[in-house]
């Protein structure tokens, strides 16, 4: 037992070396010994598939890469995340090495070679990886002909499928994180977004938080392993992280379209009560202006008249729980101010008015 | 050799802004590509059954010129396995336009794959397929007609279990049973296909089994049958299909008798009324009582087993005549009917002496080796009586053997035999025939002709 944790971790090293420029070392025969490695573990898998207790063992080994604070950059170079990765290992291995540009020539003609071998050879391992991958390359295709054919971007960003897939990729990683370390989650989501583009970061966020409770991707193999992935949990962990970073959510609930943001508000009360704090601080900060007859700001970062306007219209279309709390908000902001009834006064006043007048 | 190796390697993606978020979580594109197909997928899926089901007021209406260029990127990837839920939607998919919006090579490409095994679609997917792209339907009949004719000769009960595992049991579930579409279709292609061969066994025992199941399957969906009749045989008068379709199952042994001269009534009026122009002659009636090989089956049957006692029923010889030789004037038949009953007698006669020969059976039949006057159907019917014969007369035991070895003089009539009893013995089981020692040795027989060929 203990050799086979050292052969996986020792393994898991190689994967992840396996995408940095250290290839540039490795000869003919170091490509021969990993993909035996590979097929070795393949062989694990299949093997230890149904042991429970084996396999908390493995993904516990596994989960020591998370441990590192090493990394650093954006990318961290990661070795095999958990155990169902061990079955299609080889396949991983040989993906990263075809995509390294600084694999020697010597060792990459090796590679090739032992991947595509020409006609008449295939052995019952090899024809499984080669299999494989050509079944990932048709897909990757597939992908590419439906975007530039037939496939349109879903308006409505949650429904979106590369937002669905990144969503469902976030909540995956999170679920290893937070398997590792109960403190994972929130350290790797706080250097995501130091390291990522926000704009993209919030909405797959949002998408993340906007899926529907089932787990996504590998439901299917969830009977299976017995070990059940669900997304809720996961979603907690990110939301969690969310409310907890000022930064994050006033980022969050300024730049996303205001109808993704009703979504979200809808479906978790802790960031309506938040969004609706933001919007009420928002709005104390526009003044009335006499002469033009309008609510405008003095900063450069205030939030418009239009867009507050937008966003509590949109809150007001949501359905009951929601739509009343934003209501009741309004109006005791309203009765705060002095409960006038005549426009210019009170900026919760001309909100209430320009929401019933249903525009 | 270089150059080529580095573009054969570049799986990155080009989906920008994807790249870098799955990048900072540590995934390359070959780790989220079938995610992301899948999600796709479902969201065409969804567009494609929105459409469908909300009618055409609603925004996220798939135009139908983007539904035809999607099944056009679906040309290649058919076979993937992904793609099973998309190709569905497609096929099942109905637009406001009257002409079809498809892509033709689409359904090509479906129907190829569903063939050859490499997908699995659903029955109502696949009735789709056939009742909006005929060659696709045209194309999997032939399939099976090849894979019949090259496998399964001579065994009815291996024919079936064919076509209830195979891609054709499709017309032979209940929903598509409903399709008079579809079992005209498969039913024109076996009239040609009998009239190419010239009424080749295995396509007669094919189209029989092929009907059987379909009216199993009919009878399950509850059709009021006067109303579904005319639909499916629009060329026979429904009285007579009727009959037809009556299952001698259903009906005691003793009165079988009653139906046979029904058919042999109906379809003499129809054969020999020269007036008669739009029944399509004799061979619409012998391909009509065709579908329904069993009664002349039973006719031979009955005439067999009541020789002796009386005068054969004429009704019974005429149906015998015309199935086995339906393009007969009337003046040939009658000579048919004549020989039969004349052999008929003969072996009444030999049912009497103590221990007959296999040679006095010959004789007595007329068989008399090589220079036999009489007709090939003739000959072949004469054959069915003495197999009869053997199979139910308490002597035939003794000299089964020695009568077919002297009888099957060339492979043909070999082949012959053994498809009168695999046939006869396929029948007496769904029948439920109870007679252990006809079966027994109908059994035995059919094993050792097997084995010997």
């Amino acid at each position: 037992m203990d050799s086979l944790l050292q052969h996986l971790e020792r393994f898991s090293e190689v994967l992840a070396v396996s995408r940095t420029t250290h290839v540039s070392t490795w000869d003919a025969a170091t490509v021969r010994r990993a993909l035996q490695w590979a097929r070795y573990l393949r062989h694990v898998h299949r093997r230890f598939g149904r042991h429970a207790r084996i396999r908390k063992a493995l993904e516990r080994r596994l989960q020591n890469q998370w441990k590192q604070e090493g990394g650093s950059g954006p990318a961290p170079a990661l070795g095999l995340t958990n155990f169902q990765a061990l079955g299609h290992c080889d396949l991983l291995l040989s993906l990263r090495l075809l995509a390294n540009r600084a694999l020697g020539d010597a060792a990459f003609h090796y590679l090739l070679q032992e991947l595509f071998p020409g006609p008449g050879v295939p052995g019952a391992e090899e024809g499984m990886l080669q299999d494989s991958l050509a079944l990932l390359a048709r897909r990757r295709a597939a992908v590419h002909m439906l975007r530039s054919g037939a496939y349109r971007e879903n308006p409505v960003l949650q429904e979106d499928s590369l937002m669905k897939t990144q969503a469902e990729l976030l909540l995956e990683r999170l679920q290893e994180v937070g398997e590792a370390h109960a403190e994972g989650p929130g350290r790797f989501l706080s250097r995501l977004w130091e390291h990522l583009p926000h704009n993209n970061f919030l909405k797959v966020t949002a998408a993340a938080l906007l899926l529907p409770p089932s787990s996504p991707r590998h439901q299917e193999e969830e009977s299976e392993l017995g070990s059940p992935r669900r997304a809720g949990e996961q979603g907690r962990e990110l939301l969690h992280w969310l409310l907890g970073k000022s930064e994050v959510i006033a980022a969050f609930c300024r730049n996303l379209p205001a109808g993704l943001l009703t979504s979200v508000a809808g479906r978790h009360p802790e960031v309506s009560r938040v969004y609706l704090g933001l919007l009420t601080d928002w709005g104390r900060h526009l003044h009335y202006d006499l002469q033009k007859g309008i609510w405008i700001g003095t900063e450069s970062y205030d939030v418009p008249w239009e867009e507050l306007y937008g966003r509590f219209q949109s809150l007001c279309q949501a359905p009951p729980p929601l739509k009343d709390e934003v209501l009741t908000t309004l109006k005791s902001c309203k009765a705060q101010d002095g409960d006038f009834e005549v426009p210019g006064l009170s900026i919760w006043t001309d909100l209430l008015l320009a929401l019933e007048s249903g525009a | 050799m270089g150059l080529l190796s580095r573009i054969l390697a570049a799986f990155r993606s080009d989906i920008k802004e994807v790249d870098l978020f799955t990048q900072g979580l540590g995934y390359a594109p070959a780790d989220y590509y079938p995610g992301l197909l899948k999600n796709m997928v479902l969201s065409l899926v969804s567009e494609l059954r929105e459409n469908h089901l909300n009618g055409f007021n609603t925004q996220s209406r798939m135009a139908p010129e983007r539904v035809r260029s999607l099944s056009r990127v679906c040309v290649p990837l058919v076979t993937l396995p992904d793609f099973e839920p998309l190709v569905e939607a497609l096929l099942t998919y109905h637009g406001q336009e009257p002409q079809e919006m498809l892509w033709p090579e689409f359904f090509d490409a479906v129907n190829e794959a569903f063939l050859l095994r490499k997908i699995c679609l659903p029955v109502s997917a696949v009735l789709c397929l056939w009742l909006r792209h005929l060659p696709s339907l045209e194309k999997a009949v032939l399939h099976l007609f090849e894979k019949l004719v090259s496998s399964e000769r001579n065994c009815l009960r291996r024919i079936e279990c064919f076509m209830k595992d195979s891609l054709l049991s499709f017309p032979l579930q209940p929903e598509a049973a409903c399709h008079p579409a579809i079992f005209r279709v498969v039913d024109e292609m076996f009239r040609y296909a009998l009239l190419e061969t010239e009424g080749a066994p295995e396509v007669l025992a094919a189209m029989q089994v092929f009907t059987r199941c379909f009216v199993e399957a009919l009878e399950k969906e509850n059709q009021q049958p006067k109303f579904a009749l005319k639909t499916y045989f629009p060329y026979a008068s429904p009285s007579l299909v009727m009959v037809l379709l009556q299952r001698p199952k259903d009906i005691p042994q003793g009165l079988w008798h009653r139906p046979l001269k029904r058919i042999s009534e109906m379809l003499k009026e129809i054969v020999e009324d020269e007036t008669q122009g739009s029944s399509g002659g004799p061979f619409e009636s012998w391909f009509l009582l065709a579908h329904f090989g069993g009664w002349a089956d039973i006719a031979a049957e009955q005439l067999l087993t009541s020789v002796g006692d009386a005068e054969p029923p004429e009704a019974l010889l005429w149906l015998l005549a015309f199935s086995s030789s339906p393009g007969d004037g009337p003046q040939q038949r009658a000579q048919t009917m004549v020989e039969v009953k004349a052999v008929l007698s003969h072996l009444g006669r030999l049912l009497g002496s103590p221990t007959p020969s296999a040679r006095d059976l010959l004789a007595a039949a007329g068989e008399s080796g090589e220079g036999d006057p009489r007709p090939p159907a003739c000959q072949q019917l004469t054959r069915r009586l003495l197999l009869n014969f053997l199979l139910w007369a308490p002597g035939g035991r003794a000299m089964a053997r020695d009568v077919i070895t002297l009888m099957a003089r060339t492979d043909e009539i070999m082949h012959e035999i053994v498809g009168f009893l695999d046939q006869t013995l396929y029948r007496w089981d769904h029948l439920g025939v109870d007679a252990p020692g006809s079966r027994k040795l109908a059994r035995e027989l059919l094993a050792e002709l097997r084995g010997q060929a």
